[in-house]
């Protein structure tokens, strides 16, 4: 049996990081991840935070990966600008919480993750195969083992020959196999979770710096809470990438559970509040039915004709509205001036609109739905993250920093990959990989780690930016509900005693009272109503079906079902027919079916199923993630 | 005593894409190859695929050869990126020109003489055909040439070094019958071709590892694989101009025919898909079949 010193479990941002932080240590290590590629199971609502913390420190990319990061990565945006609006059908009230989102931070960036992931990888790889590891992908997990009298693990794919190593890092995600193997913790229940969905929109990039007044070196993000959500505890979000938008939205899955909504359903809903449909709106091209009698030959040309003019069109718009391609089309010496490219895109509409039917109007590009489970950190992270000489991570330990508007994810599980890579290192240096040594050298660190504490108790700097933020809301509104809260935290001394208080409380007995269905949809509701202002617009998007959404997706099916239904009249699994996000459950006869050809492997129904992930290069592949 | 390192030689062929959209034909039905964009054909990515097996699995020498004008370079830069190939062999000369299979073998069997820096091949692979011509028997013939036992239609193989062997599984099908899969042993060096389906496995972390640094490796020779590529012209293989191109060829194209469309058995039938009625009787028809089909 072949040997190695640490397996990595996971290709993702926290996985990578600790593949690259173990050979910048100077320690082999192999990386399993199941997806074809590096980068193409992977989904984030899109913000990659570096941090600085007044108490203690955290490891961000840069630390990792060095300052080619900073230089190099494609991420898409450096995100400047961060607002929140309360909605209320067409009434709008907003607040800037730029102050909110600039605290302590170095930066943040709006990040696509399977272009950003490529890069990590490569970056990754080259150096691990110096240590004599690298990436392995293409790989499932299948199980774990250990050999009586040796503390070394037998892992068990569904490809390879079984391999030893000294020990693994889980960086398995949110529906981790090696939890669930191992045991080392529960399945996530829907109150610890959150369900995001997101879609990315296409929209050209000056086009898109114009409509949020930004330079090339900047970007928005917008948060919506009130009716977009259709009453459940969450909101919306829209980041800016280059030349696409991240939009999505978070729900907590409990209150999805007491009122199941599809959620393909939920994302049209929030494409269709006035501001965001105004936010996304581009020019579309769309085929007028026709009432001329063509033969069936001439059809089929004159679709292939315009399919062919549709594309230029779209290629040489695309260039056009962007930053550096009106240089690279003149520098091709296709075109002379930039006016000659846009009268040629002028022509190529006259010409679809006079030849072949089109109208060209308002509409907008979708381009990718996805689906992800996210951990809430306050509620589920585990408080010894490891289980024997297996350290988790990122996800996989249920950790992530989501306290009102701040919401952070990958920052997080880079920062427990960097401490779970060191603990690995020190034990290796010196063969000791008994609990003592690394599982509870790790836990240590990882408690140390300024983002657990943000998971366990409030900050009041934090807190008091965020009142300060929003001092404009009437007192009224909040104050028949939260009265005795905000006058305790009207003033510099009561806030403190106030936070004191609250933190001796705990989070777990105070986030009942706090995300509430009031402060997530009530109180943003009444804010739009009575001080919001009136968005005029009579653009009504058209969102594509749950059919459209998941024909766009790249699958490679698996013959084999990677979900067994084990419970097909629990009350959960009834839920599921609704909750899953591409539709695989039905029902029949009271018995709840599965039909897994069109499944995100988002785990939404893992709770009740035997759920695991499909086997190496099956599955859904994200291009935009 | 140390083993010997393996050479592997592979004889590939510039073929024009025949994939969707990439042919051009004449208005008379025949193949424009001006137009049509060449690639390495199919079945010789297979041959380069074994190469590359033998490449990870016994870090072997690689060299590729081809017979063709100066632009199959092409081919040999993607049999390169396939196969992480240390030498490119490119036999090109004006005298080479209307060769037929023998005449090509020739040229061939000289080509392999001349890899891996003249110590020749203990393995050499082609593909199964080529897909532009009915052409099977290049590599048989190159083999007979070199004295070398010819094993075809190989889906998988493993090379004992020491004992200077190879064990090769070869997919027959007899065609209305069962497939077969024979196992072959054969002493080195031995000529083999891939079958079509022919794909490596590779089962062990430290195989997949090889792969990924070769394939890295691969990427970095092909941007420049001038630096790997050789070009031979007759002389510089010492050929002897008999038994090349056009005088070496023995083979008399006497007529050719378009071969006549078969009759299709096959009906059509247009439904429309809103009228219940008839999408019953689909409905109707497809149970028939199915319940009238043989079980096997």
């Amino acid at each position: 049996m072949e040997r190695y010193d640490v397996a990595i479990v996971g290709g993702g941002t926290s996985g990578l990081t600790a593949l690259r932080q173990l050979a910048n240590l100077g320690k082999q290590a192999v990386l399993l991840e199941a997806g074809n590629t590096a980068g193409t199971k992977n989904i984030s609502g899109g913000i990659l935070y570096s941090k600085k913390p007044k108490n203690g420190r955290v490891y961000n990319i840069e630390d990792v990966f060095g300052r080619e990061f900073i230089d190099d990565a494609p991420y898409e945006r450096p995100i400047t600008r961060y607002i929140l609006h309360a909605t209320s059908k067409d009434k709008l009230y907003s607040i800037d919480l730029t102050p909110v989102h600039e605290y302590q931070i170095n930066y943040a960036y709006s990040v696509l993750l399977s272009k950003l992931i490529p890069w990590l990888a490569k970056e990754a790889s080259d150096m691990s195969e110096k240590m004599g590891g690298g990436i392995i992908s293409g790989v499932h997990m299948r199980s774990v083992r250990w050999e009586q009298g040796s503390s070394d693990i037998v892992i068990d794919t569904d490809e390879l020959e079984p391999f030893r190593v000294k020990a693994v890092i889980a960086a398995d995600g949110v529906n981790s196999e090696l939890a669930e193997v191992t045991k080392a913790r529960n399945k996530f229940s829907s109150e610890q979770l959150y369900q995001g969905v997101k879609v990315v929109i296409k929209l050209p990039e000056t086009i898109l710096e114009e409509r949020f007044n930004v330079t090339s070196e900047e970007g928005a993000a917008h948060l919506f809470a009130g009716d977009v959500t259709m009453n459940h505890i969450g909101g919306g979000f829209l980041y800016t990438n280059r030349d696409t938008i991240s939009l999505g939205a978070v729900y907590h899955m409990d209150s999805l559970m007491d009122n199941p909504v599809e959620p393909s359903r939920l994302m049209d809903t929030l494409i269709r509040n006035k501001l965001v449909a105004e936010f996304v709106k581009d020019r579309v091209p769309a085929k007028k039915s026709s009432q001329a009698l063509i033969s069936k030959d001439e059809e089929i040309r004159q679709h292939f004709m315009a399919v062919k003019l549709l594309k230029t069109w779209n290629n040489l718009r695309s260039e056009y509205y962007s930053r550096d391609g009106i240089k690279r089309l003149i520098e091709s010496g296709k075109y002379g001036t930039k006016d000659e490219i846009g009268s040629r895109i002028a022509f190529l509409e006259n010409e679809l609109v006079e030849k072949y039917n089109y109208e060209f109007g308002d509409n907008y590009v979708e381009l990718e739905y996805s689906t992800k489970l996210i951990p809430d950190g306050k509620r589920c992270r585990m408080k010894a993250p490891y289980y024997k000489n297996i350290l988790f991570v990122g996800d996989a330990a249920g950790r992530g920093v989501f306290v009102g508007p701040r919401i952070e994810g990958l920052n997080v599980g880079i920062d427990d990959a960097v401490r779970a890579a060191n603990a690995v290192a020190r034990s290796l240096d010196r063969n000791n990989f008994d609990e003592q040594y690394l599982g509870n050298f790790y836990t240590k660190s990882v408690e140390e780690s300024p983002y657990t504490r943000d998971m366990k108790e409030i900050d009041k700097d934090y807190l008091k930016i965020f009142l300060d933020c929003s001092k404009n809301i009437p007192k009224d509104i909040v104050g028949s509900r939260y009265g005795m809260i905000f006058k305790l935290m009207s003033s510099g001394t009561l806030r403190g005693i106030a936070v004191g208080f609250a933190n001796m409380l705990g989070f777990d007995r105070l986030l009942p009272l706090v995300e509430s269905v009031d402060t997530y949809v009530n109180v943003p509701v009444e804010l739009a109503d009575r001080l919001g202002k009136t968005i005029d617009s009579n653009y009504v998007p058209s969102t594509p079906s749950l059919q459209e959404r998941i024909a766009k997706l790249d699958y490679n099916d698996d013959t084999f079902p990677h979900i067994q239904v084990t419970k097909p009249r629990s009350e959960f699994m009834q839920k599921m027919v609704s909750l899953c996000p591409t539709r695989c459950y039905s029902c029949e006869n009271g018995d709840v079916i599965l039909q897994h050809e069109g499944c995100i492997e988002c785990g939404t129904c893992a709770y009740e199923t035997l759920w695991r992930h499909p086997r190496g290069t099956k599955g859904v592949s994200y291009k935009y993630g | 005593m140390p083993v010997r390192p393996l050479n592997v030689g592979v004889i590939v062929k510039l073929e024009p894409d025949f994939s969707e959209g990439n042919v051009s034909y004449n208005p008379d039905g025949t193949l424009n190859r001006a137009e049509t964009k060449n690639i390495l054909g199919p079945h010789s990515a297979a041959a380069t695929l074994a190469a590359f097996y033998c490449k990870v699995k016994y870090d072997a020498k690689v060299a590729i050869g081809t017979m063709g004008p100066p632009i199959a370079n092409q081919a040999l830069r993607q049999a390169q990126l396939i196969s992480n190939a240390d030498e490119l062999h490119l036999y090109s000369d004006r005298i080479f020109a209307g060769a037929d299979t023998l005449a090509t073998a020739e040229v061939l069997r000289l080509g392999v003489s001349r890899m891996n820096k003249g110590l020749g091949a203990d393995i050499v692979i082609s593909g199964h055909r080529a897909s532009d011509g009915e052409t099977g028997q290049t590599g048989p013939q190159t083999a007979w040439k070199l004295s070398y036992p010819f094993i075809g239609n190989v889906i998988d193989f493993h090379i004992d070094q020491e004992g200077r062997s190879i064990y090769a599984k070869r997919f027959i099908s007899l065609y209305g019958f069962y497939d077969v899969i024979e196992e072959i042993q054969a002493p080195l060096p031995v000529f083999i071709s891939a079958d079509p389906s022919y794909k490596p496995s590779f089962n062990t972390i430290s195989e997949r590892l090889s792969v990924a640094r070769n394939l890295n490796e691969a990427r970095n020779k092909a941007d420049n694989f001038e630096k790997y590529l050789q070009v031979y012209n007759s002389e510089g293989l010492g050929a002897d101009p008999r038994y090349v191109g056009l005088p070496g060829s023995p083979t008399i194209v006497y007529k050719v025919e378009k071969i006549p469309k078969a009759k299709a058995k096959r009906r059509v039938e247009f439904v429309d898909g809103n009228d219940t009625v008839q999408l019953d009787m689909v409905a109707k028809k497809l149970l028939q079949l199915m319940t009238e089909a043989p079980i096997k």
